[in-house]
């Protein structure tokens, strides 16, 4: 795949080459990636520039923003993601609106390390659940392994999932085994580890246990 | 081939469709409200499954249509066609061999496999809709899983009739939780929406709705303890290829009032006829 870049301060965030269709193979795997929760993907473009003080967005995530934002969508951006670069990044190739506020916004851009359980993001009413906001969250690892269980649909038996040991992946963990109870309204998480890409949506069953 | 509006539809379109999707398949059997576009052909043709086929369809996806199990109907060649058209694609008429297949209907006969797509057309997307017309009210219901409604017209039929009248999109109740039309198929196709390892996705255009169940989701047609839900079955074994297992549709055969049955799955049927030959 050919790459079209942007320059924003001697930084390159790539565009998606061949819009129409790299936004649909794209999109593609990434609505395997929530019908199969659990399942990992990699998603094939460029990755953005590893500039950031902490974890970078990586190459899954930018897909996704690139895929699914527009100038209809509301960002909202964790602090330790947050630079103008990627701002400029998200205006320039997506129009999105970028929001300071959480409840507002259509997707969120967060690591496990500024995933924070009180932070107020949508998450739909009773009638239209719909209008939740979507977390597309930067994890340590994913890899099938370990010892959370995902059960649910689009998952024939169970499947593992390990995204990380850190207390913000566990917190993670914990805030999707939540979804449960607030069902049909919850969160919906899209987690990115470099290239890799899996998705946890709120009606998968999330065994929490803890291992010591 | 027009490469930027790749299937017809503007990107933007595309992106609106495929977040509800997204959201449509973290809520199995929940409607999601989307802006559809004006397609370029009548409500009755499909529209909603159209501009759901539209916006997932690869340049390397091999499409199949049906109608009413048919691949030859008038209203299948011509979405057939059109996707040819505006987006290139193979296409096929073997189940086995498609990535994506658009249905009016029917679920096809043979199994569907992992990773396949299959979209239906909905013309009424509200399963509660006639009892309460309003969409407010409705959406109240479903909030409040008040179902009871739905069981009670079912057992009317049974009280009149002594066994459940419903025949075609037989409501059923989607991981335990949302009460969804699965479109006018009819109940003998039911229990393949049960765990089916394909994704299931249904468009409707007029109301601008579409809904979606998972792979490997529990699918329950609504039922009673003392009246289990059933489906169809025939006396006949389809008079071309002798399955005793498929959907049959009652044909004329010549103007002296001959009839047979035949497998309404088109494919299917050919399928077992080349075997057997
Ligand atoms: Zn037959």
């Amino acid at each position: 795949m050919t790459v079209k870049t942007e320059m924003t301060k001697d930084l390159v965030w790539p565009g998606l080459a061949d819009p129409a269709h790299d936004s649909q193979r794209l999109f593609r795997q990434i609505l395997g990636a929530m019908s199969e929760p659990g399942t990992l993907t990699t998603l094939a473009l460029p990755a953005p520039p590893q500039a950031a003080p902490s974890d970078a967005l990586g190459a899954a995530l930018w897909g996704a923003v690139l895929t699914l934002c527009d100038l209809e969508t509301r960002v909202w951006i964790a602090a330790d993601l947050d630079s103008p670069a990627l701002r400029q990044a998200l205006t320039f190739h997506t129009g999105a609106r970028i929001t300071d506020d959480p409840v507002s916004a259509d997707f969120a851009l967060l690591t496990h390390e500024s995933f924070d359980p009180q932070t107020p993001f949508a998450l739909g009413s009773d009638t239209y659940p719909d209008r939740a906001t979507t977390l597309l969250v930067v994890v340590e690892r994913l890899a099938n392994a370990g010892p959370s269980m995902l059960s649910g649909p689009g998952i024939e038996t169970t499947r593992a999932l390990d995204i990380g040991d850190s207390p913000g992946c566990r917190a993670l963990k914990d805030r999707l085994a939540a979804n449960r109870a607030s069902f049909p309204r919850g969160l919906d998480m899209i987690f990115g580890c470099g290239a890799q890409l899996a998705a946890v949506p709120r009606s998968t069953r999330v065994d929490s246990r803890e291992v010591n | 081939m027009d490469g930027y509006n790749f299937a017809y539809l503007d990107e933007q379109t595309k992106r609106m469709i495929h977040r509800a999707l997204l959201k449509a398949v973290a809520i199995p059997g929940y409607q999601v409200p989307f802006g559809g576009r004006e397609m370029p052909m009548p409500y009755g043709w499909g529209t909603g499954g159209v501009q759901l086929t539209a916006s997932i369809l690869g340049a390397d996806d091999i499409l199949k249509v049906i109608d009413q199990g048919a691949d030859d109907t008038t209203n299948a060649v011509s979405i057939r066609h059109f996707f040819q058209r505006v987006a290139g694609v193979e296409t096929t008429t073997a189940t086995t061999a498609a990535d994506v297949i658009q249905t009016r209907h029917r679920i096809p006969e043979t199994p569907l496999r992992a990773g396949q797509i299959l979209v239906f057309q909905v013309p009424i997307p509200e399963p509660l809709r006639f009892i309460e017309p309003s969409e407010q009210e409705t959406r109240l219901m479903h909030a409040l899983e008040e179902y009871g409604v739905m069981h009670v017209k079912l057992y009317e039929d049974i009280a009149r009739y002594g066994h459940i009248a419903t025949t075609y999109a037989y409501p059923v109740k989607v991981d335990g939780r949302y009460v969804m039309d699965p479109s006018p198929i009819p109940k003998f196709d039911n229990p393949k929406l049960d765990g089916n390892p394909a994704l299931m996705l249904f468009g409707a255009g007029r109301e601008k709705r579409l809904y979606a169940i998972p792979p490997y989701t529990p699918v329950e047609s609504l039922d009673f303890e003392d009246h289990p839900f059933e489906i169809q079955r025939w006396e006949h074994s389809c008079a071309l290829c002798g399955s005793d297992r498929s959907y049959l549709d009652e044909v004329i055969t010549d103007d002296k009032g001959g009839r047979m049955f035949v497998c309404s799955d088109t494919d299917y049927c050919q399928t077992r006829r080349g075997d057997v030959a």
